[in-house]
């Protein structure tokens, strides 16, 4: 055999690898300076229209610890765990007085838990329904998959406060609208994230299923859901605690919970009252984080051990 | 009878199964054999419409099965059960409820949505698994199985279905040759005993030789070979398998280690 290259050249097979990888190389570099340059471009028009520019922020940025301290409120330490004084008052500079209406943050706190909770179990029932049509692999019609990817999407592209203030103006003031803003959200959000766990399932028992002569239901409702459940109850833990900040938010347009408790102090006084909504606000967030994290881990750790 | 009338399927522009005539009579125990891509497993969906044929008819007891639509469609699928290479069982469910998923055709839509199966039905099913000696594993997570054992269950599964036909898509081909051996011997005794038709992709050629009444071979999408057991001779075999000879032969020599019991005393754990 004369030679051994398939090149058809005749060419040391080598350099014929140097000059492509040198052409390689040339071409990346012109793509990366193309992207980078144009990556600076939008990074200097977006400065420009926010007029983000150092005094601003140099100005700007005290202003926001001098709000924070003008919130603040003014604890003493002598009367600091005083209880109400003859005149059914707590003395100012106590826990007491600066959480005087405690009781009404907790029943609100508690109404907005409420309103994420009935939205999660909603959305969670409603996503469960369209991902299975959404899935590309399990729609029973093209079409209907079509639409139901196209409504999703309609449901999650639509910030929640946006439906909260819309629903107030239909079912009035009050949790129900918040509860359905939240719900409508929380249907698109987790009906792609179910769709995309539908998407990885085996086909296999859904072959199976079909072969038995079950029906379209039948072939989701064992072929598809034993295996894509473990998921879609972590994935559930995981929007419910999106959907306690949702909650605490729509309120500020008048859509229940403590939002428009939050919104009021903050627009009628400006005073200790912001802070003290605003600590509840974090701690029940965080603790809620903190347990639906615990639930969900030890929820995938059952999974791995299997 | 289930009647092929110039069945075929053409997939873009391939044709995996060219016009198929031939007739299976009621009971007979059919082996097709091939090398890969034959056009087998086709064939073989296509009867139960899990492939959609692309022309030709089929018939079963003078129906005419291709033209079933929706409700009618899956009553035919009840009639045909089929076992899979892979089992196709949910293996996150546990063995009992995946084979009265067999029943599920009977179901109305609450009742199965919710999973709710009648006493009548679990017995069925625990008779079925005991008679592939698995009813002792009934409440296990069925993925937690060995392959041998879930092709039993897929087994039980396809029996509650009550069927007059059994499909068999190479039912062993993941098998390691004693439970091949396991799965093949309950085929058969369900093909003697219940009187069912049993039609089954094999790709050894020796198991198709002891346990079939009739070899069919496919090759390329035509079939070249129809006939018993004897007619089938190491030439027509080779003509077969062509490039594929060899492996497919000494496949079977490692099945031959392992003969079949006589079919007049079957296993004692496949009877009733």
């Amino acid at each position: 055999m004369a030679s051994v290259t398939t090149n058809g050249q005749d060419r040391d097979p080598v350099s014929l690898f140097e000059t492509h990888r040198r052409q390689m190389i040339r071409d990346r570099m012109v793509v990366n300076i193309t992207l980078g340059v144009a990556f600076l471009g939008f990074l200097l028009w977006s400065l420009w229209i926010s007029r983000f520019t150092p005094d601003r922020l140099a100005t700007g940025l005290p202003r926001i610890f001098e709000y924070f301290g003008s919130v603040m409120p003014t604890l003493q330490w002598d009367v600091l765990f005083d209880g109400r004084n003859e005149a059914g008052r707590f003395p100012p500079g106590s826990i007491g007085y600066w959480y005087n209406d405690f009781w009404k943050y907790m029943r609100l706190i508690w109404e907005t838990i409420l309103m994420a909770l009935t939205a999660t179990i909603l959305g969670t029932g409603l996503a469960v329904a369209l991902s299975f049509i959404a899935a590309r692999n399990c729609a029973p019609f093209p079409w209907a998959g079509v639409l139901a990817r196209r409504f999703l999407e309609f449901c999650r592209g639509v910030p929640e406060i946006l439906f909260a203030l819309v629903l107030v103006f239909a079912v009035g003031i009050g949790p129900l609208a918040g509860v359905l803003a939240i719900t409508i959200h929380a249907t698109g959000a987790l009906g792609k994230l179910f769709s995309e766990v539908n998407e990885n399932a085996s086909m296999r028992p859904v072959d199976g299923i079909k072969a038995v002569g079950g029906s379209w239901f039948e072939q989701m409702r064992y072929g598809v859901l034993p295996q894509v459940l473990p998921n879609f109850t972590s994935y559930a833990l995981w929007r419910f605690e999106i959907n306690v900040r949702a909650s605490a938010v729509v309120g500020f347009v008048g859509a229940g919970g403590i939002g428009a408790e939050l919104s009021h102090t903050i627009s009628f006084y400006s005073d200790d009252r912001v802070t003290a909504v605003l600590l509840l606000v974090v701690l029940t967030v965080t603790a809620i984080d903190l347990l639906s994290e615990r639930a969900r881990h030890s929820l995938i750790g059952k999974e791995s051990l299997k | 009878m289930l009647e092929f009338k110039g069945l075929t399927k053409q997939f873009n522009s391939t044709v995996a199964v060219k016009p198929a005539t031939f007739t299976i009579p009621d009971g007979q125990m059919v082996g097709i054999i091939g090398r890969s891509g034959a056009g087998k497993s086709t064939l073989l969906r296509m009867i139960n419409r899990l492939n959609e044929p692309s022309g030709g008819q089929m018939l079963f007891q003078g129906r005419d099965i291709t033209a079933l639509k929706g409700r009618e469609l899956r009553q035919w699928r009840n009639e045909c059960a089929m076992v899979f290479q892979q089992f196709n069982l949910v293996g996150r469910l546990n063995v009992l409820t995946n084979v009265m998923s067999g029943r599920l055709f009977h179901h109305g839509f609450a009742s199965s949505m919710m999973g709710i199966f009648t006493a009548k039905e679990r017995a069925f099913a625990i008779r079925a698994l005991d008679r592939l000696g698995m009813a002792h594993v009934a409440l296990q997570q069925t993925d937690t199985l060995s392959g041998g054992q879930m092709q039993r269950v897929a087994i039980a599964r396809a029996l509650v279905q009550e069927p007059r036909i059994m499909l068999a898509d190479e039912p062993i081909a993941s098998l390691d040759p004693l439970n091949a051996k396991v799965v093949m011997d309950a085929l058969r005794a369900i093909n003697r005993e219940d009187g069912l038709t049993v039609i089954c992709n094999l790709h050894t050629l020796d198991t198709a030789r002891q346990y079939c009444d009739r070899i069919i071979g496919m090759q390329d999408g035509v079939i070249v070979f129809d006939g018993t057991p004897k007619d089938l001779t190491d030439r027509a075999a080779r003509e077969i398998y062509g490039a594929e000879a060899e492996e497919a032969f000494s496949e079977a020599m490692t099945s031959t280690a392992l003969r079949p019991q006589p079919v007049a005393q079957p296993e004692a754990r496949v009877v009733n």
